[in-house]
Formats: structure tokens, sequence, C-alpha cells
């Protein structure tokens, strides 16, 4: 058989029906373009995550005071610890060989006041080891220096967001602000950095010198989180064990046989974590946009069932002129394949217009898959061959005599 | 080879076999169609002319007997061989012209092609719509023709394939008499140059055209005579409206 030539006329009788080839093909259009845009959505999020985790560093630690238990996705730590100290920070960079480098942390929110304008913001206490532990870099005058520290100088840098609500947009340095009741010299502006993991404005922070902050403004002698970077990402576990050792020990709850009063954070098990969570997510979504593939499947069975009735009287008269059954057969096979393949080719089109649109419409990310366009291109022809396997063989089945004589 | 294009013997075909009230639409009838015969078998509805010629045609198997298209023995072939037989060597025309909508002429007339081993499609499918006078009418749809020229693209669609043998059944029942004229001068025309034609008919006055008349009545043959004076087509529309037909023919 001629296959091009029967294609030809077959499409003549699907555009004869425009409108009902239109509805058969709504479904795997709807099908499809579901399938690009939630995909797309789910990768973008899941880029935008793991974004987030690279840019803060694969390999970082963070050590936290206390067991840190997640509940309903965020970190809590319960009660206070009040173990973690200085001593600890200074040890960690001395002794365990996988760390490059470790900064203390203990932040708080405060209200910092600039003339009448005040603002509640995030104070960190920290050294300058802290930029590299944590890729912060400054973006005007100077972060402190360990001089600083160790003189507990009142010298605050200040997060863009910070730098927004109190200066409107004029130079800061040099200003002086109240944290609490004590007053800093601003010395830095740091680059903005957006959003952290959980959504938190990492630009609306403060840093000023640890010991500054213990003595002056927290008024405590211990430090809520230590972060260290390792010598590599490969040193992350090694690091781990180290840094767990050595705080074990210096804690003394090896003899007390007692759990770790510190937690630690590994942020490429955090990332691994997240993308397994994000691929799970992602394959779900994907699942359900398919189902509606199905639907749309079960439009093309139905139509081509209202077509094989209504072209009858074609079948007879092919049969006639000297089409076998398998020709029939083939030829409804093909036609439901354009359909699906039709179908297919409109719902990339809106699918990637649609995820264009979730671009510009919503400040999501969303990053377009060429998989899950080329899957969902694949799944919704095999859909269109599934359901024409059965219209095409009622046609292949019927008997020319009584196909002719229909009208 | 065989002289005879079709020979059939003792062909039955019983209805509703083994069951209660059998019906015996075919029942025992002996026939043969000679190469460049033009025979019409005529009966009343319901006396088993069509089902004799669908079995002839290989549209349907008898229930027993042989038949023997162009010297093959047809009756036992598979589906998928008689639709092959029927594609290479049978030609049909319907009465009402089974052309396909929104298709034109060209395309409809190739449509057998398509399921043959055929190449050069278009050019024999442009031959047969001129041997039927319909040339400059290559690219219309059936919508835009009259009922005599769709059916006459109906009859350029069973030549195309140049079979042994034309089945027409009733293929003036839709027709007027003017147009059904045109078509009867047409097959005239056809058989001249050596086609065979097997035309179906309860209408006596276009059985009359044929050149042997079988008559059917229960499923059986009652006779089967050489027509000594077959009517003219031609002759019929001049006297029917000499100057139109005569202008229209040219």
């Amino acid at each position: 058989m001629n296959i091009a030539r029967s294609i030809r006329i077959s499409r003549k009788q699907l555009a004869a029906h425009k409108l009902r080839t239109a509805l058969a093909l709504t479904g795997i259009v709807i099908g499809v373009s579901a399938v690009i845009i939630m995909v797309a959505i789910g990768n973008g999020a899941q880029q935008e995550v793991l974004s987030k985790i690279e840019a803060m560093g694969t390999d970082l630690l963070i050590v936290n005071a206390g067991q840190v238990q997640k509940s309903a996705g965020r970190q809590q730590i319960r009660g206070t610890v009040t173990t973690l100290a200085l001593a600890d920070v200074e040890a960690i960079a001395r002794e365990c060989s996988a760390v490059k480098v470790a900064a203390p942390v203990q932040s708080k929110k405060i209200q910092v006041k600039y003339g009448n304008l005040s603002t509640n913001t995030t104070v960190v206490g920290t050294t300058t080891e802290f930029q590299e532990v944590r890729n912060f870099r400054i973006a005007a005058g100077a972060f402190f220096t360990d001089d600083e520290n160790l003189a507990s100088r009142r010298a605050a840098v200040l997060g863009q967001s910070v730098v927004n609500n109190l200066f409107e947009g004029r130079n800061p340095i040099g200003e002086t602000i109240r944290v609490g009741r004590v007053p800093f010299e601003i010395i830095g502006v740091m680059e903005s950095k957006g959003v952290d993991l959980n959504g938190a404005d990492q630009d609306d922070q403060i840093f000023i010198p640890i010991r500054t902050a213990l003595r002056r403004v927290f008024n405590v002698s211990y430090i809520g989180a230590i972060n260290i970077r390792a010598t590599n990402t490969q040193a992350m576990r090694q690091a781990v064990a180290q840094v767990s050792e050595l705080l074990r020990d210096r804690h003394r709850l090896n003899k007390q046989q007692k759990p770790d009063d510190f937690t630690i954070q590994n942020q490429a098990d955090l990332l691994v974590a997240q993308r397994e969570t994000t691929n799970t997510f992602t394959m779900l979504i994907g699942s359900i946009a398919s189902i509606s593939l199905l639907v749309g499947g079960i439009g093309i069975l139905a139509i081509m069932l209202i077509a094989i009735r209504e072209r009858t009287n074609e079948i007879g008269l092919r049969m006639a002129v000297g089409a076998s059954r398998k020709d029939i057969m083939t030829q409804f096979v093909i036609e439901a394949s354009i359909l699906g393949v039709g179908g297919g080719l409109v719902g990339i089109f809106l699918g990637v217009l649609g995820a264009v649109v979730v671009r510009f419409g919503t400040s999501w990310a969303v990053t377009i898959s060429p998989n899950s366009v080329a899957l969902a291109f694949g799944f919704s022809l095999l859909v269109g061959l599934f359901f024409g396997v059965y219209p095409a063989r009622r046609a292949s089945l019927l008997d020319p005599i009584e196909a002719l004589r229909s009208e | 080879m065989n002289n005879n294009v079709i020979q059939g013997t003792n062909l039955a075909k019983i209805y509703n076999k083994g069951g209660g009230g059998e019906v015996g639409a075919v029942q025992n009838v002996s026939v043969e169609i000679r190469r460049g015969e033009y025979a019409a078998i005529m009966g009343a509805s319901g006396s088993g002319k069509s089902t004799l010629m669908n079995i002839l045609g290989c549209l349907d198997k008898p229930t027993s007997g042989s038949l023997k298209l162009d010297g093959i023995e047809v009756s036992t072939l598979t589906d998928e061989e008689l639709a092959r037989v029927r594609n290479k060597k049978i030609g049909f025309v319907f009465q009402s012209f089974n052309l396909l909508a929104r298709t034109n002429a060209l395309e409809n007339v190739e449509l057998p092609l398509i399921y043959s081993d055929k190449t050069d499609i278009s050019r024999l499918a442009r031959h047969a719509l001129e041997s039927v006078g319909l040339a400059d009418r290559v690219h219309h749809n059936p919508s835009e023709l009259s009922g005599g020229q769709q059916q006459r693209v109906a009859i350029a669609r069973a030549l195309v394939t140049d079979p042994e043998i034309i089945f027409a059944d009733e293929p003036t029942g839709n027709l007027d008499s003017k147009s059904s004229l045109e078509i009867m001068a047409l097959f005239q025309q056809l058989n001249e140059k050596g086609r065979t034609i097997v035309l179906v008919t309860h209408e006596p006055d276009i059985a009359q055209h044929a050149r042997r008349i079988i008559q059917i009545a229960d499923g059986r043959i009652v006779s089967d005579e050489v027509n000594p004076n077959p009517r003219v087509a031609e002759q019929e529309m001049s006297a029917l409206l000499p100057k139109e037909v005569a202008h229209e023919n040219r």
C-alpha cells in the first residue's frame, strides 16, 4: 500500500471535521502542555534550591549548639545549650586537618536605630573568617579584622536590606547606628546575597565582631553555631568526623556517655536530600500530568470510533477496490497516531509558551527540561497508537458488503 | 488461457446455515462470463442478483460451489488474497457512486492504485478520467459534479487498474433518464473496446442495453439468453433531445 497517499486522503477526512478533531486533540494538548509546564516548574524549583545550596558551598559544615530537630521542614533548636564556646572554634581550626577555616556565629534579632529610623534585624556576631566560610563579599568599605575583634571594637558591617531600611540609599559608611543601646560605627556594606533556603533575607543582617557581640550586645559567653569550610568537598565526611570527635572530647561527652550537645549539618548531604526531594516532587507532578495524557487518549479513542462509524461506507469502498484488512487497520492506526502527534506538537508549543508565561508572570524559576518535552511527545504518540488500535481493528473487521450498503 | 473470465459452478449462498430458517439467497447457480461479453443480470429485488454479484465480484464467499476468476479458483482464497484479486482483476461501479467527499476526482480515481503496486498513479488516474470524458474535471470535488459526472468518475475508478471485468450494480439507479443513457452509452463504448462488463439491474429498459441477459428469480437462473437487438444508448440520446445531447456529447 502506498501509505503516503493514503495518509493524504485520511488527512482530508480529519480536516473535514475540524471542530471534532480539535476537541479530540484537546486532551492530548492539555496533557502534554501540563507535563511540560509542571516539570518545568519542578525543575526550576529544584535548580533554585540547589543553586542556593551550592552558593553556600558544598564544602560547608554548620555546627549548631544542641540537638537540632526538624519539624515541618524547619530547623528548631530545643532549649538553650550553652556549651559551645569560642575556644571550640579555635580548637577546630587548629586541630582538624580536614577543616580549612571556621567562624563562630551568635545571632539574634535586635532593634537597630539610626537617627529616628529603626529596623528589626538579625545581628550576627562573628569573625573575619565568616567571609571566607560563607562566601560573603564586601561591597563597600571593609569587614572587621581579627585585631578589631580582639579589641572588641564597636564596628558593624551592614547587609543591603538594612542599608535600604535605615539609610534609604545614602552612603552609611562612617555613620553611627545603635544596636540595642550600644553605638556602632559602620565600616562596611556587604554584597547582596538574596534569600536563603528557608526564605530568610540574607541581606537583612548586620555583622559585628563576636567578642563585642558577646560582651556588649548579647551578654552571654557561649555561641550558637560554628560555620566550617572543609578543605574540599571530598574531605567533608572526614571533617564531620574530626569536628564531632574533637567537640565530644572537649565537652567531655565520651566519658559520661552523653549524646552530642551539638548537631553538624552537612551541606553536601543536604544537597543530596534536596535533590531527591525535588526529584520525587517532579516525578509526582509529572505523573499526575500524565494522567491527563491518558484521558486525552480516551478522547482519541472516542473520536476514532465515531469516525469509523461515519466512514463505514468509505471503508467498504476501500475494501471493494482492493484494500486488505491489514491496509484498513494500518490506515486507522496511522490516523490515530497523526492525532496523537498533532496533539503532542500543539501541546509542546502551548507548554513552552505556558512555561514562559509562568516564568515572567510569577517570581518562580522555571526551567523547561528537554527530557520532559521528548517524554511527553513520545507518550502522546504512544497514546495515539494505543487508543487507535482498537477502533482500527473494528474498522478492519467490517464486512465490505454491509459497509458499502451503509450511508 | 481460458476464454472465460468467470466460471462459476454450482454456486450457493445460504444464510443462517444449520439454523432453523435457512435462506438460500443463491442456489446452485452455474454461470460463465466470457472475455469481452456485456451481460446483464436481471431480477426483482430480493431475487438474489446482488448476492450473486457479490460472490462473482469476490466481495463475498459462496457457501458452496466453485468460482474461477481468470482461471484461478477464488472460492478458497483468504480475505487478504481476495483483496488482491479485487484490486487487480475487478472494477466496481455502484448505484450511489461511493465517491469520497471533499476529495477531488483525480484522488478518487487514484484510490484503487494506492492498494496496488503501481507507481505512476497520477498519470494512470488522469488517463482513466480522460477515457470517460472528464479530462477537464480532474480537480473538481464530487459536490461540484452532476450525478452523471460523478458516476463517470466512479467508472474511471473502476477502469484505472485495467481490470479483467467490471461489475456495475444498478449504475443508473440514482440518475435521471438522460444521465442514465450517457452512462449506458459509456458502457457500450467500453464494451466495444473489449471490456468485459456485468450489469446488475432490476430495470428491463436498462438491461436491454446488454448483449446477454441473465434472469434471476429466487436465487436461481431462470433464463440466460443472447439479446438479439440491444438498445443503442447513443441513438436513444439523439432521439431524446437531439440538439442538446449532440452538443453535450460533441
